[in-house]
């Protein structure tokens, strides 16, 4: 079936369109954002039950972006009604008066930036599910969690290990936006669901936190899939009690998807974000057309470049999605860009201007960010490695695109001795280094691989946005601690 | 009281619910941008939300749903959603407990806080910023202010309705410091209630300096093991650590081991809640569950005496007289800040994101920059990472006498980790 787009929307957009008028007549550009996501939320441990229908992207508002004079300006608001849109109109322009009031006194002055083109542009956008969010039983969806956190925890005890709780999380969201301009008239709605097995278990002198995760561009079909997913969370909860402390120093590792991903991730797609090139905070401007890894890589970017929760149609600045080379055989080719940067700097924007809801800024922001594939096994790439680790899972990543440098925090490493795992595990490994290095040491890249949705990602330490990632297996030299 | 929530309490005392809260929240907010000194974008929001829990019990399990509503929506879309949600209620079954319910009537502060002036504290910002001490070779990169009233009023079937008023401010500013034709940046976040203008002035001035070190910072060597020094808000990772692993949900959830008695922390260190701290974001009289906030022993002499938390965790544990604690203060140091400085030790005052496991008590950060003091050598450095862990940091830790706020937390203001692993650059 068709995610039907809001009914709610529909009946706002005529009051939205006059609101629009009416601020032309002040302003050079006006465009709104309204939002109308719902979703539900179930989470289910053997010590706490909770059921919301809050997600991180459920919302209902209105933004309106103006500009005049050079300066953007917006205002974001709850509670539109479509009869009064010269009341909304009065209240809006006033309290922006209020603000240049302010400003004018202290002086100062805009980053002046020429009006956006607002050339005619429709779409509607109802994308496929099986399922929707507020249609489904939660009754037996809380009875199904409930049986997947009980065996958690009795499997777990019948392979060895000693699990304080299985907790599950299943959430489901039904996004709809409308973004309107004088000519722009673009509308979408699609579903995108996520689910976590988080399993508590504890050693003689540690206690430690096992995650699996899946997510999709779908309804919450997605969830007829969990429980296939507790062995593995009971393996890597057995992998983590066991573990040791890695020896720091710079080791040959295979990175496994979730790791490539989280690479592509604070590598490059942070390090490309072109608002950041505005600001001169990205050394990645610089480097455009020069080589920033070994002929083995290739990273996309995109909205369109893989479907999963952060595939939409447009972006919130209505722009289509799009599919950026950003790293074609090692060499950096271009950035993602908002329409505002892309206006600043001369560029065509890329889809990816996005809000953490309709009450936040715009700024450009990934979607999907993937490594290719290539043409080794994973086999071949364990056989290939005298003293090394396979890293898999990860628990967190910070951007550094002024620098380069490189911070991710690794669930678990798997001793690779003679072209071999050993059986040995070690946890957690901080992972640092300089990007051109890390992807410079590429050495073979799997023919297989995955994407992951199942996180949430920030500009800085806020702004939190969903995102994709992943790619294939990919052999390379890093720095461990 | 607005129309709208005459009319969610109208459907809610009809519905089925056995119980019920509902938060009314008004946001009115101001924002600037700023690239270097011009303004990219000014922002304006006014918000309103209405978050609703329902719940259905019996002697012994209690549910609940909880759900947004929209401030625009019907009475009958109201009366809608609260009957799906008092459904839902009934299939999550937990052991019951108690909503909280009015203080003595003597006691009880209806409504705290006054209304807040958005534009006098967006000049105090924006001032500040333009009067940075600015050098030819450091200065402001971008700077984005934000500034909001907050109003938040919470009523629940039990007859409490109290309304908490205040600023909740934040600044995010990254600063540039260059020389020969290389520039680096360093990145710093502020919560705050208003703008502290000397504090803001002070804290960016020394970000600058940092900057400057940064510029010279040879590569971390590979130390092995270093007596760590956090002397910037990175050190609030360690004492949320110890916060965390003392609230309710972390020990009933089995995140937290501790019990009461338990040695956790150092002998001397002490760690309390307090409803205030001077300008800090979390000044509310009451919790989100209606609950009043007070001070709290929570760690006496290193051991732990009291735990904070929500109701449901708390009363699971046999705790009545509980709440959600916002500002803490740790206290305890014995020595000076001089003192706790001496022989060899890297001061780090820059991760690129230091992070303390509250469940595995693993550390972990990159180094962007520190201070390696050996003998009276001290070099600025650049690389690597930090890593250990806190079972094992604990019981060699010193902390100063002197202390520090950040937001909601004053803790010391200088933190020794002997003994963590130091991972070189090179």
């Amino acid at each position: 079936m068709k995610a039907p787009f809001s009914a709610y929307l529909t009946a706002l957009a005529p009051g939205l369109k006059q609101l629009i008028q009416l601020l032309r007549q002040k302003y050079d550009y006006v465009s709104v954002l309204s939002t109308d996501s719902v979703g539900f939320q179930a989470t289910i441990s053997q010590r706490a039950k909770a059921v919301s229908h809050e997600t991180m992207t459920t919302e209902r508002g209105t933004v309106v972006r103006v500009c005049r004079n050079g300066l953007y300006s917006e205002a974001a608001f709850t509670g539109f009604d479509p009869d009064r849109a010269e009341e909304a109109f009065g209240r809006i322009t006033e309290e922006l008066e209020e603000q240049f009031s302010l400003l004018e006194t202290l002086q100062v002055s805009p980053y002046e930036t020429a009006a956006l083109s607002d050339e005619s542009r429709t779409i509607f956008a109802e994308m496929e599910t099986e399922r929707l969010p507020e249609k489904e039983d939660l009754a037996e969806l809380v009875s199904r969690l409930t049986e997947i956190s009980d065996r958690g925890v009795k499997e777990g005890a019948e392979q060895g290990l000693r699990v304080i709780d299985c907790m599950t999380r299943a959430s489901s969201t039904h996004i709809c936006k409308m973004f309107l301009t004088e000519h722009q008239d673009l509308r979408q709605s699609y579903v995108y669901s996520e689910g976590v097995i988080a399993l508590l278990a504890a050693g003689e002198e540690r206690t430690e936190m096992a995650h699996t995760s899946l997510s999709g561009r779908c309804g919450p079909e997605l969830f007829d899939r969990m429980a296939e997913k507790l062995s593995e969370a009971i393996r890597i909860g057995k992998d983590l009690i066991s573990a040791e402390r890695v020896v720091p120093g710079e080791y040959d590792v295979i990175t496994a998807p979730e790791v490539t991903g989280l690479i592509a991730h604070e590598a490059f797609g942070h390090g490309v974000e072109m608002d950041m090139f505005v600001k001169g905070r990205a050394l990645g401007a610089e480097y455009i057309g020069k080589r920033v890894g070994s002929d083995l890589v290739t990273m996309h970017e995109g909205a369109l470049c893989a479907e999963d929760v952060t595939s939409y149609a447009f972006d919130d600045e209505g722009i289509p999605a799009g599919d950026v080379t950003e790293i074609k055989n090692g060499i950096l080719k271009t950035g993602i860009c908002d329409a505002l940067s892309a206006l600043r700097l001369g560029v065509k924007p890329t889809g990816n201007g996005k809000r953490e809801n309709f009450a936040h800024k715009v700024y450009t922001r990934m979607t999907n960010t993937v490594f290719d594939s290539g043409d080794s096994t994973l086999e071949e790439m364990i056989a290939g490695i005298s003293r090394g680790y396979l890293l898999e899972g990860m628990q967190s990543g910070m951007e550094d695109p002024k620098h380069w440098g490189i911070q991710c925090i690794i669930d678990r490493g798997y001793e690779i001795a003679d072209g071999k795992l050993t059986g040995k595990v070690v946890s957690p490994l901080v992972m640092t280094g300089y990007v051109p290095d890390l992807l410079g040491s590429v050495s073979m890249v799997s023919r297989d691989r995955e994407i992951f949705g199942s996180g949430g990602c920030g500009k800085g330490h806020k702004e939190w946005v969903k995102v994709a990632d992943g790619g294939p297996y990919l052999k390379a030299k890093v720095r461990l601690g | 009281m607005s129309e709208n929530l005459e009319k969610l309490l109208r459907v809610l005392k009809s519905s089925e619910a056995d119980a019920w809260e509902v938060t009314e929240t008004r946001e009115k907010g101001w924002e600037f941008y700023l690239i270097r000194h011009a303004l990219d974008q000014n922002r304006v929001k006014e918000l309103t939300s209405f978050q609703v829990k329902v719940y259905r019990k019996t002697e012994e399990i209690m549910g609940s749903a909880g759900a947004p509503i929209p401030p625009d929506a019907t009475e009958t879309e109201m009366a809608r959603r609260i009957a799906e949600l008092c459904q839902e209620a009934s299939y999550v079954r937990n052991p019951v407990y108690r909503l909280n319910t009015p203080e003595k009537e003597t006691d009880a502060v209806p409504e705290s806080g006054s209304p807040v002036d958005l534009k006098a504290i967006s000049r105090d910002f924006l001032q500040t910023v333009a009067a940075l001490p600015e050098t030819d070779t450091e200065d402001l990169n971008s700077c984005e202010i934000f500034v909001s009233e907050i109003r938040r009023r919470f009523l629940n079937s039990e007859g409490i309705d109290v309304t908490a008023v205040y600023p909740r401010s934040m600044t995010e500013a990254v600063v540039n410091a260059r020389r020969d034709g290389q520039e680096i940046e360093l990145y710093r976040m502020y919560h705050s209630g208003t703008c502290d203008r000397e504090q803001l002035t002070r804290d960016l001035t020394e970000t600058m300096r940092y900057g400057r070190d940064k510029l010279t910072a040879r590569p971390t060597p590979a130390l092995e093991k270093a007596d760590v020094i956090l002397s910037t808000d990175a050190a609030c990772e360690v004492y949320d650590y110890f916060i965390t692993r003392l609230s309710a949900a972390a020990i009933y959830r089995g995140i937290s081991n501790w019990k009461m008695g338990d040695q956790a922390a150092p002998e001397t260190m002490t760690l309390r809640t307090v409803p205030q701290l001077p300008n800090s974001s979390r000044n509310a009289a009451y919790d989100s569950e209606g609950a009043r906030i007070r001070e709290r022993m929570l760690l006496d002499g290193g051991k732990v005496v009291g735990l904070w938390g929500n109701r449901q965790f708390s009363q699971y544990l046999g705790l009545t007289d509980s709440f959600i604690a916002s500002n803490f203060v740790i206290e305890g140091g014995k020595a000076s800040a001089e003192e706790i400085r001496r022989g060899d030790y890297l001061e780090i005052v820059e991760f690129s994101d230091f992070q303390v496991d509250a469940v595995t008590g693993d550390i972990a950060g990159e180094i962007r920059l520190g201070y390696l003091h050996r003998g009276n050598e001290t070099v600025s450095v650049s690389g690597g990472s930090v890593s250990g862990n806190m079972s094992e940091l604990i019981p060699k830790m010193a902390f100063s006498a002197e202390s520090r706020q950040y937001d909601c937390m004053r803790i010391p203001a200088v933190t020794r980790l002997n003994g963590a692993t130091v991972t070189g650059a090179v």
